[in-house]
């Protein structure tokens, strides 16, 4: 796999050049984007939680919600070529 | 240490009124050498000052008097090096990454010493099994792909290039933009420490663990079987904790050139 032309700037990010992305990168990225949805969106809902008085009502939403929205990401950033 | 006392106890499997001796926490944790103050200085970090030593001493060996034609020490050195160039920085950052190759060689085998500490008699401890140690190196390369980042794309620019990927409705950044932030900034470090030290805890916990076991069981009937199937599985597990220990020192090296790869050019 050799870097020529593996990663562009933003202006020339659909000319498919993402073939050649590394795999481990990726998936660890993936994870990395997984953990993160989770921790900003269960996080919100905890917040909500707390200022809305229920015990566990929007913690596990913005944990699911959190997940989904990662996923776009993953697609968006390693899905597309 | 503690491990030591357990196993020096001479406690087995049918003597009456004796438990197994189970290893738990006090397994990482170890008397001061000696202290300056409140400062107390523990085997992990003399095991990795030695580490420190093993790998300057065999660095500096290996390239202090180059000659042409290798040979010896400089011979295994280049072939380190070699790996960790072709292998990983030429593989993640491209020609680009051989300004960062000697960085990457000093994580490899730095890391990898202090993990191989596992399974050498005496020491027998895998340094980066305490959290502290992956945290620092990884404390280096936060800063290292974060300067590096914001030196190439610019203060606003990294952070745009990181949090806004192109070609997305506008109203979906306000969701994906602080997931983009929480992912890179704070989950990437913290992933790329607590791998290392878990795998280093789990293996050296699963030894000592079976090792005690062997022990524990051995008895002059059945026992003995119970004692040799421990065992058997202890020298498994070495065999498997050499090859974790090269594993997870390669994977930290890659996902660090992978890292620096992705603040040197904006991602796609």
């Amino acid at each position: 796999m050799s870097k020529s032309g593996r990663r562009s700037g933003p202006e020339s990010s659909h000319n498919g050049d993402s073939q050649g992305n590394n795999l481990a990168d990726a998936t660890w990225a993936s994870i990395s984007y997984i953990l993160g949805g989770m921790a900003v969106y269960g996080g919100l809902g905890w917040l909500i939680d707390r200022w809305t008085g229920h015990s566990a009502l929007f913690l596990p939403i913005g944990v699911i919600v959190g997940v989904a929205l990662a996923l776009v990401l993953v697609y968006v950033r390693h899905g597309r070529s | 240490m503690a491990a030591d006392v357990q196993l020096a106890s001479s406690c087995h499997l049918f003597d009456a009124g004796c438990g197994f001796p189970s290893p738990g926490l006090n397994i990482y944790e170890f008397k001061p050498i000696f202290s300056i103050g409140a400062f107390d200085f523990t085997k992990p970090m003399l095991l990795a000052l030695i580490s420190m030593l093993i790998v300057i001493v065999f660095f500096w060996s290996a390239f202090s008097r180059p000659k042409l034609v290798p040979r010896g020490v400089q011979n295994v050195g280049e072939l380190g090096y070699l790996f960790v160039r072709d292998q990983i920085s030429r593989e993640t950052i491209g020609k680009k990454g051989d300004h960062f190759v000697p960085f990457l060689v000093s994580i490899f085998f730095f890391v990898w010493i202090m993990n191989v500490m596992s399974i050498i008699p005496f020491a027998q401890f895998p340094v980066t099994s305490r959290i502290a140690f992956p945290a620092s190196i990884v404390g280096m390369v936060w800063l290292t792909y974060l300067y590096l980042g914001i030196k190439h794309q610019g203060l606003v620019g990294y952070f745009k290039n990181m949090m806004f990927p192109p070609g997305l409705p506008k109203w979906i950044y306000v969701l994906l933009a602080p997931i983009e932030f929480v992912s890179n900034i704070i989950v990437r470090p913290f992933t790329l420490a607590v791998r290392l030290f878990a795998n280093m805890f789990a293996g050296h916990m699963l030894i000592v663990t079976f090792s005690v076991a062997a022990w524990y069981l051995l008895g002059f009937h059945i026992g003995a079987l119970y004692s040799a199937t421990s065992f058997i599985v202890v020298v498994i597990m070495v065999a498997f904790e050499l090859m974790i220990q090269a594993l997870q020192a390669y994977i930290i090296t890659l996902l660090t050139a992978s890292y620096i790869s992705s603040s040197l050019e904006a991602e796609h």
